[in-house]
C-alpha cells in the first residue's frame, strides 16, 4: 500500500487525471469549485512575509471559487500547540500548517490527509496543470512528505542563507563574504565587530529558533548530526563538539544576550545597521530590503550559508499545507482547491513578487528575477541539503524542548558542550525509547 | 504635633512615589502613540507627533475589538454567576451554624490559592471531551474558581455586620430565610456585593493562562491577543501598547471606584 | 447567637456554590490526578497507558523541576523582604499628618500598579526594557545594560516588576493596619518618646502583625502561581534564568505535551500550596 501511495505513483496518477482532463477540453478553478461554493476553510496563518503575500492575493481565489478562507493568525511560537490543541479536540481547523518538523507528528496521528488520498476522492480538483515534479525534490519530500507518502504542498519555503551589509564589509575592505564559517569567525568577526556593532548574529533564544537556526546549523557543516545510525545520541561525537565549541566561540562577535534572540529581534538588527551578517530563512528577504523596516535595504546581498570541514549544510526549513482529516467532505475539496491554487504554478510569480518564496523551479528559471537577490544562493542550497537537518519524526516536539533548554543553557556558560550534549543526549534518548526505537516497535525515520 | 520636622523629605518621597507608579503608564500611552519608525528610535524620543494609527490597526484590522468584547462578556457574566452563586453561601455561612462550616470555609480559601496551571491541563481535556473548548461559556466556568472564593469571603463579612435584630424581627413576623436575605440584608450588604462584583471583573478581565488554552478565536479574551502580538517578524511595539492601554484602561477605572475596598478584597478580610 | 435550620435549607442556600465550585475545581483536579497515572502525551493519544507512579518518580527526580521550585522561591525571598521594606516606608510617610491632597494622589496612584492586567505588565516591560530602544537605559543615563538576555539581569528586572506591581499593595495593608492604632495611644506614646522606631516596634506593629501575615500568605499563593508577567516578558528566559513553576509546568503540558508528567507536576505543586495555605491559615488566620 505504501508503496503504491509513493511520489512516482503519484506523479503517474496526476498525468493520468491530467489527460483526463485535458481530453475532455478544459479544467477550471470556477468549474471545479462549483460544488464547494459558500464552504468556508479554517487555517492558521504565522505573522510572516509569504502570509501576507498570500493574504493579498486571496480575494481573485475568494472570488473566483466562491470558498472563503478564514484566517487565523498566530506567532510561530503558538502556531503548533494551537494546531495540536485543535485536531486534538476535532476542532475546526481544515488545513493543517506544518513546519518541516511537525510532519512525523501530523502523519503519525492521522491528522492529515495524504494528497493522493485527497485528489482519488475528487478526482475533479485536480489541476490538471498541478505538476506535482516542479516543486523542488528536497522541499517536497522534506516539507510535505513523511515515509515516502505526500501529505502537503510546499507552501512557505525557507532555506538558510547568509544576508550581508555589503556597504559595511567593503569599508572594512572585504570584496566577498566570507566563504567559509572559520574564515566568518576569525578573519571578518574581528574586523567587524567593535563600538557596539558585531559582526554577526545568530538567533537563539530559546524557542524553536535554539534548535533550528543555532544549535543545529553548527552540528552539520562540521560533520555532527543529532543522531548516529542507531538512533543513539551523536552529540557528544567529537565532530559535533567541534560544531557546538564554535558557536561558543562565535559568540564574542554577537551582540550580548544574543540568547534572548528570536527572528524578530535578529532581524531587526541587522535592518538597524548594527550587525554585518546574519544567517536567516529567505522568508526574511523582503523584510531587510524594504525601506519601511530597513535601514540598509540599498546595501543588503545574499549568499550561500558559509561551508564547514563537512561542506555547505544550510540549515532548512519550511511550511507546507495539507488538508485536514478532520474536516468534513466539502471542507477538505475546498481546502485542496485552495492549497492546490496557493501553491500553483501560475501563481508562483505573483506570490514571489509580493515577497512570498515559492518552491516551483519553474519560476526561478524565468527572466527578471535580478531584484530577487536571494534566488541563485537558494536555488543552489535546495539542489542537495540535509532533510533531517532537525529530524522530522513524531517525537520532535519532546526533543526540541530539551535542546531549547540546554543548548541555551551552554551558549549562557552554565554548562559546558560536553556535558550539556550529555544532558540532551540522555534525556533525547529517554523520549526515543519510550516511543519505541530501540525495542524496534518503530522504524528508524527521521 | 510634629510639626518641627520638615515636610519636603515627605513630598519629595511622595512625589517619587506617585511617579514610579505612574510613569509606567505615562510609557504605555505614549508609546502607543507612536509609529513604527519612532517606536523604534535609539535612544527613545519624548515628544513626537502622536498618531491613532495603532488604534484603529489594533481595533479594526486585527481583531482586538472583538477580543475586548469577549473579554467583556466573559467577565460580566461570570461575575453575575459568581454573585448568584456565591451570596446565598455567604448568607448562609454568616447566618446559619452547621457541621463542617469551618472546613467548608477553609476549602473556599484555598481555591484562592491554586496555580491556574493545576487546573488548567484538566480542564482543557475536559473541555475537550465535552466541546466546549473555544466558547465564552468555558471561561465563565473556570473563572468561578477564583470569583466565587472572593464573593463569599467579602460579602460574608458584610452579612455578618447587619444586626440580627432585624432578620430576628421579620422571622418572627413569618418570613422565610430566603425573604430575609433578599428583603433585609442584601440590600443592607449591597456595598459588599458591590466591591465583590468589581473584583471579579478585574481578576476576569486580567486573566491570560486560561484564556490562552481554552481558547482560539471564538472566545479569545483580549490579554491573550495582546500576547499573540509577540515573535511576528518584527517588532510591533506601539501596536503592543495600544492594545495594552485598550486593555488596562477599564480595570484601571474599576479599581480607582474601588481604591478603598481594593486592599481589603485582595488580602479578602485578613485585615481588619 | 446562630440558629439552628433545616438542612434542606442549608443546603439551598449553599449547595449550588459547592457544587459549582467542585464541578470547576475538584473535578479537573480528580481528572488530573489520573491523567498523572497515565502516559499521556496529546500528540500520541493513541498510547495512552497506566503507568503507575512513574510520572512522580520522574518528578521527584528530575533536579530541573526542584531547581524551578528554587527559583519561585528564591523570587519569593528576595521580593518580598523588599515589598515589605518599601511598602512600610510608604505605609508611614501617608499615615503623617498633613498634605492631605499629596497623600490621597499617591493613595490613588498606588492602586493602579495593583490593578494592571499582569500580562500587560510583561509587555510594558519588554518595551520599558530593551536594550536599546527602552527608556530604562536612556533614564540610566545612557547605559547599555542587557536586561532580557542576561540570566542575571533578567531575574532582577522580574523582582523589579514584581515589587512595582505589589509594594502599594504591602503598603496599604499596612497603612490599613497603622490607622488602626488608637489615636489616643499613639499620642500617649510620642509623649514618651521622641523615637520613630521605638513608636513603630512597640506601639505599631502588634497592629501591622495581621496584616504582614496577610501579605506574606498571598504572596506566597501569588508567586506559586505567577506566570502571565514572566510569561509574556521573557518567558522563562534566557535559558531557565526565570522559569519559575507555573511556567515550566506550562511548558511541559502545553509545548512538550506530555499532559501526563505536567499533571503529576501540577499535583505536586498543588500539594505543596494546601501545605502551606493551610499551614498558614490555621497559625494565622481568624476563623469564622
Amino acid at each position: 500500500m505504501k508503496i503504491l501511495r509513493n511520489i512516482s505513483y503519484l506523479t503517474i496518477l496526476l498525468s493520468f487525471f491530467g489527460t483526463i482532463a485535458f481530453a475532455s477540453g478544459h479544467w477550471s478553478l470556477k468549474e471545479a469549485a462549483k460544488p464547494y461554493e459558500g464552504t468556508t476553510v479554517d487555517v492558521v496563518f504565522l505573522l510572516r512575509p509569504g502570509y501576507e503575500a498570500i493574504e493579498a492575493m486571496l480575494p481573485a481565489f475568494e472570488e473566483e471559487t466562491g470558498i472563503s478562507i478564514n484566517i487565523i493568525k498566530h506567532p510561530y511560537e503558538n502556531a503548533l500547540g494551537e494546531q495540536v490543541r485543535d485536531f486534538v479536540a476535532g476542532g475546526d481547523l481544515d488545513i493543517a500548517l506544518i513546519d518541516l518538523v511537525w510532519i512525523g507528528n501530523f502523519a503519525e496521528n492521522e491528522w492529515i490527509v495524504p494528497l493522493a488520498d485527497v485528489q482519488a476522492k475528487f478526482p475533479d480538483i485536480v489541476d490538471p496543470d498541478l505538476d506535482i515534479d516542479d516543486f523542488f525534490p528536497l522541499v517536497l519530500n522534506a516539507f510535505g512528505g513523511w515515509n515516502d507518502i505526500v501529505y502537503g504542498l510546499p507552501f512557505d519555503n525557507y532555506s538558510g542563507l547568509l544576508f550581508y551589509n555589503r556597504c559595511w564589509l567593503e569599508e572594512a575592505g572585504f570584496g566577498a563574504p566570507p566563504e567559509t564559517w572559520g574564515d566568518l569567525k576569525d578573519i571578518y568577526g574581528p574586523a567587524l565587530t567593535g563600538d557596539g556593532k558585531y559582526a554577526f548574529a545568530l538567533q537563539s533564544k530559546r524557542n524553536e529558533t535554539q534548535s533550528a537556526d543555532s544549535f543545529a546549523r553548527m552540528l552539520w557543516p562540521f560533520g555532527g548530526s543529532f543522531l548516529d545510525a542507531d538512533f543513539k545520541s551523536n552529540l557528544n561525537s567529537a565532530e559535533s563538539q567541534t560544531g557546538l565549541k564554535f558557536r561558543q566561540d562565535l559568540m564574542q562577535y554577537m551582540p550580548d544576550g544574543i540568547v534572548a534572540y528570536d527572528h524578530a529581534e535578529t532581524v531587526n538588527a541587522f535592518s538597524q545597521g548594527d550587525v554585518a551578517m546574519i544567517t536567516e530563512w529567505s522568508a526574511f528577504y523582503s523584510t531587510v530590503v524594504s525601506p519601511d523596516t530597513s535601514k540598509v535595504a540599498d546595501c543588503v546581498e545574499i549568499a550561500p550559508e558559509p561551508k564547514g570541514p563537512a561542506g555547505r549544510k544550510p540549515a532548512l526549513g519550511g511550511f507546507s499545507l495539507a488538508v485536514a482529516s478532520q474536516a468534513d467532505e466539502a471542507e477538505q475539496a475546498a481546502a485542496y482547491l485552495f492549497i492546490q491554487w496557493a501553491t500553483s504554478k501560475a501563481n508562483a510569480r505573483e506570490y514571489l513578487e509580493r515577497g512570498g518564496v515559492p518552491a516551483r523551479q519553474s519560476v526561478y528559471m524565468q527572466d527578471g528575477l535580478e531584484n530577487f537577490k536571494f534566488v541563485p544562493a537558494l536555488v543552489e542550497s535546495w539542489q542537495d541539503g540535509v532533510p533531517e537537518f532537525r529530524p522530522r519524526f513524531a517525537e520532535w516536539p519532546e526533543i526540541t524542548e530539551i535542546v531549547q533548554e540546554w543548548g541555551t543553557k551552554i551558549m549562557l556558560g552554565e554548562v559546558t558542550t560536553e556535558e550539556g550534549a550529555q544532558e540532551i543526549g540522555t534525556r533525547m534518548e529517554d523520549v526515543l525509547e519510550a516511543a519505541g526505537y530501540y525495542s524496534g516497535d518503530k522504524p528508524l525515520a527521521q | 504635633m510634629n510639626s518641627a520636622r520638615p515636610l519636603w523629605p515627605q513630598i519629595i518621597l511622595l512625589i517619587v512615589i506617585i511617579t514610579v507608579c505612574v510613569f509606567p503608564f505615562y510609557w504605555m500611552v505614549t508609546t502607543s502613540l507612536k509609529t513604527q519608525i519612532v517606536a523604534l528610535e535609539a535612544p527613545p524620543v519624548w515628544l513626537f507627533e502622536p498618531t491613532l494609527a495603532n488604534y484603529f490597526e489594533a481595533l479594526f484590522e486585527d481583531g482586538v475589538l472583538q477580543t475586548l468584547i469577549n473579554s467583556l462578556i466573559i467577565a460580566i457574566c461570570t461575575t453575575i454567576l459568581s454573585l448568584i452563586l456565591g451570596v446565598p453561601a455567604a448568607f448562609a455561612l454568616a447566618r446559619f451554624e452547621f457541621r463542617g462550616k469551618k472546613d467548608l470555609w477553609f476549602w473556599f480559601i484555598t481555591n484562592r490559592m491554586v496555580s491556574p496551571i493545576v487546573l488548567a491541563l484538566p480542564f482543557f481535556l475536559i473541555a475537550r471531551n465535552l466541546g466546549l473548548l473555544d466558547k465564552h461559556v468555558t471561561l465563565i466556568l473556570i473563572y468561578l474558581t477564583f470569583n466565587l472564593p472572593i464573593v463569599i469571603w467579602i460579602v460574608t463579612d458584610q452579612f455578618r455586620g447587619i444586626p440580627y435584630d432585624l432578620d430576628e424581627a421579620a422571622r418572627l413576623e413569618g418570613a422565610s430565610q430566603i425573604t430575609i436575605m433578599l428583603k433585609i440584608c442584601l440590600p443592607l450588604a449591597m456595598p459588599g456585593v458591590a466591591v465583590s462584583a468589581i473584583f471579579s471583573f478585574i481578576f476576569s478581565w486580567n486573566e491570560l493562562m486560561y484564556g490562552l488554552i481554552l481558547t482560539r478565536t471564538d472566545a479569545k479574551t483580549a490579554p491573550a491577543m495582546a500576547v499573540s502580538f509577540m515573535e511576528g517578524y518584527n517588532l510591533p511595539y506601539g501596536k503592543i501598547m495600544a492594545t495594552s492601554t485598550l486593555i488596562v484602561i477599564p480595570v484601571l477605572i474599576f479599581a480607582l471606584i474601588a481604591s478603598k475596598q481594593l486592599v481589603r478584597g485582595l488580602t479578602m478580610g485578613a485585615v481588619k | 447567637m446562630h440558629r439552628q435550620v433545616s438542612r434542606r435549607t442549608i443546603f439551598a442556600f449553599i449547595g449550588p456554590a459547592v457544587i459549582g465550585l467542585s464541578l470547576v475545581g475538584i473535578a479537573p483536579l480528580l481528572y488530573a490526578v489520573w491523567t498523572s497515572l497515565h502516559f499521556y502525551n496529546l500528540t500520541k493519544l493513541k498510547r495512552v497507558e497506566f503507568i503507575g507512579l512513574e510520572n512522580y518518580w520522574k518528578v521527584l527526580t528530575d533536579e530541573v523541576f526542584w531547581q524551578a521550585m528554587g527559583r519561585t522561591f528564591f523570587l519569593l525571598g528576595t521580593a518580598l523582604p523588599l515589598q515589605i521594606a518599601l511598602g512600610l516606608i510608604i505605609a508611614l510617610v501617608l499615615h503623617q499628618p498633613g498634605l492631605t491632597l499629596l497623600k490621597t494622589l499617591g493613595r490613588l496612584s498606588l492602586v493602579l500598579p495593583m490593578a494592571t492586567t499582569y500580562a500587560v505588565v510583561g509587555l510594558l516591560g519588554q518595551v520599558m526594557f530593551n536594550q536599546k530602544f527602552g527608556v530604562v537605559n536612556q533614564l540610566l543615563g545612557g547605559a547599555n545594560i542587557n536586561w532580557i538576555g542576561d540570566p542575571n539581569n533578567a531575574f532582577f528586572m522580574i523582582i523589579f516588576w514584581d515589587v512595582w506591581q505589589w509594594t502599594p499593595f504591602v503598603a496599604l495593608v499596612l497603612l490599613a493596619g497603622l490607622t488602626m492604632v488608637p489615636v489616643e495611644i499613639e499620642e500617649a506614646a510620642r509623649l514618651e518618646t521622641k523615637s520613630n522606631w521605638v513608636l513603630l516596634r512597640f506601639v505599631q506593629l502588634p497592629f501591622l502583625v495581621p496584616g504582614l501575615v496577610a501579605v506574606l500568605i498571598l504572596r506566597t499563593a501569588d508567586t506559586l502561581k505567577l506566570f502571565d508577567m514572566v510569561f509574556t516578558l521573557t518567558r522563562g528566559g534566557p535559558g531557565s534564568s526565570t522559569e519559575f513553576i507555573s511556567l515550566m509546568i506550562q511548558r511541559v503540558g502545553f509545548r512538550g505535551f506530555d499532559q501526563g508528567l505536567a499533571s503529576a507536576q501540577a499535583v505536586i505543586l498543588l500539594i505543596i500550596t494546601i501545605v502551606l495555605a493551610q499551614l498558614y491559615i490555621r497559625v494565622f488566620y481568624k476563623e469564622v
